[in-house]
């Protein structure tokens, strides 16, 4: 933030600056609009402000993908996430009838808020610890630019995580078979045993 | 060499668990033919090893260690199942597996009619087995463990049949006797471990001449601390109250454990230990006097006793003061001769005891007996040669073993005088009481005309025979058992002493016990009265056995149970079961308290996750 | 834009989903606060795999992405199927555990 300052400052506006600058400031805004969707999600009262929030927020953060040079992985975001989870989520408000939460003040949000913001203060200061990793990778944008987002992230999980990602076909796997059976087999409301 | 020697214990418990696993799937008579075989295979291996030790020349005899298995193996300690095969260990062995057979075959037609026989012969083959372990033991541990294995078979047959209170008892008595010398040894164990760093026999044994003076505070509490289990198995005062009341068990095993051969441990223990006892001529003369006032003692109390069990169980007790009385003047072969001879006659006795028993349909009282010289002949022969021979009549068995430790008593190393008057008193009050019972059981008329006595069968005639055989001729065996077993205690020469006067005071001490038992039994009735009223208040004492048993009662039983009642009161129910308690009231209350915790709220366990993340970034970043 | 951006722009997320999954009282809410998180995580990965030039961080979002995918699905059906008996949503409700 503090270099797009200087160069903002310095008024050296050759053509690549110039497009360097365009691209700061629009990742800075999705940035900021992603934050400010996030906080739509947890202070709108009705769940379907917050689900299209949460939509929002999901958008942006896939653009925010493809200015890192992850075109696959923001595709993935907006047709897994903000496609198909959230229409699901829509669904189940839709079916549930969305009630308006009353807002009250209770100590437990208090002590929430105070928690949280803690929280948030900390991870800000774990932010000046700086890098603790050297770069040493050899994925640069130009080779996936070079081979395709798609492609890479294909060599990439069929070569050196197809374990991780066998388990994961199985962990969906397990998600829908308990689906089914929570669908299927009807819940009875748990009675005291008596003696026939 | 010797190779074979583990079948030994390797039989009877194969017999043991065979039989206690087979329960009553295997067929009645052939568990206990079975469980005989097992024993007599033990006494052929026996046999073998005997001969084995005659092909070597008598100074090579000693020491003969077979490691069987080793156990504990660490630094400076090591443990091995090991068995030690010398003269003394095979010479015992011989009265244990042979006594222990005729008994085994004796018991099959005894115990024909029980409905637990394989239950009784598995008992017996352990017991068999136990005695095997304690006398072949190459050190103290396995000394201890076969010895407490002895007293569980002990207690396991005298309390053979469990519906009958007082044979439950009895066992109870028993155990608990023999748990107190128990203890008395480990604490010597512990000692010798200490003083020599090994339980090994032969290492202590050459160690001990040196490692003591005479008369060495350590070696005098050591021995006497074996001591304690020593006559808590063989029955010497103090402990002696459990053997009587042993005989509630069945007859065979008052003939193999408490007669023949487990109260007989005593004195083997002491022989075996005759290194360590030679260092304490203390020690020696503490088990001659206990010996020899055991023997007046319970020969005292066995001339009023009217049980027929009763009577051999006090016999056998001064007997086995006989042989304390030996191993304690210093002639320990001498105590073993009479271990063996007594093993031979007081099992004969006990077994046609039990014949007569048998025949009289479990009849005990001999008051009600009588006559029966006509209904059961070969009991009658067989049990008259087992009385001259305890009673020491010349020439049997007992003439033999008994004469000599009279002798000795006076003659040995450490004997004297009064040793070898005490043992003339207890000598003829040998012979009165031993036929006092044969009076009473066997001559003039039936008392109780509607019993009718029968002749048992074969199967327990049989080892009858053999054992009145052995009581007969066991005494020409003496300078043999001498000769064999001199290597064990160092080689001593019997230092024989010719007092042409002595042995004829002896002799006719014998003699003028079983006249007066003539005398008084066999002329009518009168004489007996008379007697009666005259040493009535003697009479009672002896009756009640000189109230040892009350006087343990007031003395122990009682102060312990009044201790045990005020604890209960006090600190069970108001001190320990109030704490337990409150233990369990208080944690209630604060698990109470606590589980506002567990509220089974999603979002309050959310924030404590959240807040317990803070605390982890907290360390994070500022540690 | 730096990884500071990134960093802060994930950390803000999260800490708005997590505030938002303590202070709601919906459990749909809770859990699209819970979808917050993960992307808030999924952004960091991604921003940090372009930065080091590997590409380990997407493949680790693109778990991230079907585990969430099944959580949310398995997470509803057991919401719809509570719901089906109480009648209710309410989160604070749901307290069956309580010790």
């Amino acid at each position: 933030m503090m270099e797009f300052l200087d160069q903002l400052l310095s008024f050296n506006l050759d053509r690549e600056t110039v497009f360097g600058l365009f691209e700061q400031s629009i990742v800075f805004i999705i940035g900021m609009t992603a934050i400010l969707a996030s906080l739509g999600v947890v202070l709108c009262a009705t769940p379907i402000y917050s689900a299209l929030y949460l939509i929002g927020n999901m958008v942006c953060l896939a653009m925010l993908f493809l200015m890192f040079n992850a075109e696959f992985l923001a595709a993935v975001q907006v047709v897994v996430y903000a496609g198909a989870v959230m229409i699901l989520f829509l669904f189940i408000i839709a079916l549930l009838g969305a009630k308006k939460e009353g807002r009250e003040f209770s100590f437990q949000n208090f002590m929430g808020l105070s928690f949280v913001g803690l929280l948030f203060c900390e991870l800000l200061m774990a932010m000046m610890v700086g890098k603790t990793r050297p770069v040493e990778g050899k994925v640069t944008p130009e080779v996936i630019q070079q081979v395709g987002s798609a492609k890479a992230i294909g060599i990439e999980l069929f070569s050196n995580h197809i374990v991780p990602f066998e388990l994961a076909s199985l962990l969906l796997l397990v998600a829908a078979v308990g689906i089914i059976s929570l669908a299927k087999f009807t819940y009875k409301p748990m009675r005291k045993r008596t003696r026939t | 060499m010797y190779s074979l020697s583990w079948l030994i214990l390797f039989l009877p418990m194969a017999g043991f668990l065979t039989l206690s696993w087979s329960g009553k799937r295997f067929p009645k008579l052939t568990g206990g033919w079975f469980a005989s075989a097992m024993v007599g295979g033990a006494f052929l291996v026996t046999l073998l090893m005997l001969a084995q030790l005659y092909a070597e020349s008598p100074a090579d005899r000693l020491n003969h260690v077979q490691t069987l298995y080793p156990w504990v193996v660490s630094e400076g300690f090591s443990l091995n199942l090991s068995i030690l095969i010398d003269p003394l260990s095979v010479f015992m062995l011989l009265v244990v597996t042979g006594v222990g057979f005729l008994i085994h075959v004796y018991s099959i037609g005894y115990m024909h009619h029980d409905k637990e026989f394989t239950r009784f012969f598995a008992y017996l083959n352990l017991f068999i087995f136990s005695m095997s372990l304690l006398v072949l033991a190459a050190d103290f541990f396995f000394l201890i463990v076969g010895w407490a294995l002895v007293g569980l078979a002990s207690y396991l047959l005298i309390g053979f049949w469990t519906d009958r209170k007082t044979a439950v008892l009895a066992a109870r008595k028993a155990f608990v006797m023999n748990v107190i010398g128990d203890v008395g040894m480990v604490i010597a164990a512990f000692m010798i471990f200490e003083h020599f760093g090994t339980l090994n026999y032969v290492e202590v044994f050459k160690a001990a001449p040196t490692a003591f003076f005479p008369n060495d505070d350590n070696v005098l509490l050591i021995t006497l601390l074996l001591l304690v289990g020593a006559f808590a198995k063989s029955a010497q005062l103090p402990l002696h109250t459990w053997l009587p009341d042993a005989m509630e068990g069945p007859t065979p095993v008052s003939a193999l454990i408490h007669a023949a051969t487990m109260v007989t441990a005593g004195v083997y223990l002491v022989a075996r230990c005759n290194a360590l006892y030679m260092m304490a001529p203390f020690t020696m003369y503490l088990i001659a006097s206990v010996g020899v006032i055991t023997a007046i003692f319970a020969g005292s109390v066995g001339m009023v006793q009217y049980d027929i069990k009763r009577v051999i169980a006090y016999s056998t007790m001064s007997q086995i003061g006989f042989m304390f009385l030996a191993v304690g003047v210093g002639v320990f072969s001498i105590g073993m001769f009479h271990l063996m001879t007594h093993a031979f006659f007081k099992a004969l006795l006990f077994l046609a005891a039990g014949s007569v028993i048998h025949g009289m349909s479990d009849e005990q009282d001999i008051r009600k007996m009588g006559g029966l010289r006509y209904a059961m002949p070969v009991t009658f022969i067989t049990f008259l040669i087992g009385s001259l021979a305890l009673a020491g009549f010349p020439l049997t068995a007992g003439f033999f073993s008994k004469e000599e430790i009279v002798m000795s008593a006076y003659s040995a190393q450490y004997g004297n005088i009064v040793f070898w008057g005490l043992a003339i008193i207890a000598v003829g009050m040998t012979g009165f009481y031993t036929f006092r019972l044969f009076f009473y059981t066997f001559m003039g008329q039936s008392r109780t005309p509607e019993a009718h006595p029968h002749e048992s069968p074969s199967v327990m005639t049989v080892p009858l025979m053999v054992l009145a055989a052995l009581s007969l001729v066991g005494g020409l065996l003496g300078p043999w058992v001498h000769d064999f077993l001199s290597p064990v205690f160092g080689g001593a020469t019997l230092g024989h002493h010719d007092d042409t006067m002595m042995e004829i005071v002896a002799v006719a001490a014998a003699l003028g016990g079983i006249i007066t038992a003539v005398a008084i039994y066999m002329t009518g009735k009168d004489q007996l009265a008379f007697a009666k009223q005259m040493l009535a208040p003697i009479y009672e004492a002896l009756y009640n056995k000189y109230y040892v048993d009350e006087i343990y009662d007031f003395l122990i039983v009682k102060p312990v149970k009044g201790i045990g009642k005020f604890l209960e009161e006090r600190a069970e129910k108001q001190g320990i079961d109030f704490s337990v308690d409150q233990v369990g009231k208080q944690v209630r209350e604060v698990s109470r308290g606590i589980s506002i915790w567990q509220s089974g709220k999603v979002r309050i366990y959310a924030l404590n996750m959240v807040a317990g993340m803070v605390t982890i970034l907290l360390f994070v970043i500022f540690l | 834009m730096g990884a500071e951006f990134v960093l802060f722009v994930s950390a803000a997320v999260f800490s708005i989903g997590a505030l938002g999954f303590v202070v709601r009282k919906n459990p749909l809410v809770m859990f699209m606060s819970v979808e917050l998180m993960l992307n808030a995580v999924n952004f960091l990965l991604v921003g940090y795999s372009n930065f080091l030039n590997s590409l380990d961080g997407q493949i680790f979002a693109l778990i991230i992405m079907t585990v969430a995918a099944a959580e949310v699905v398995v997470g509803l059906a057991i919401i719809l199927t509570i719901f089906r008996t109480r009648h209710e949503l309410d989160a604070d409700h749901i307290d069956v555990l309580k010790g």
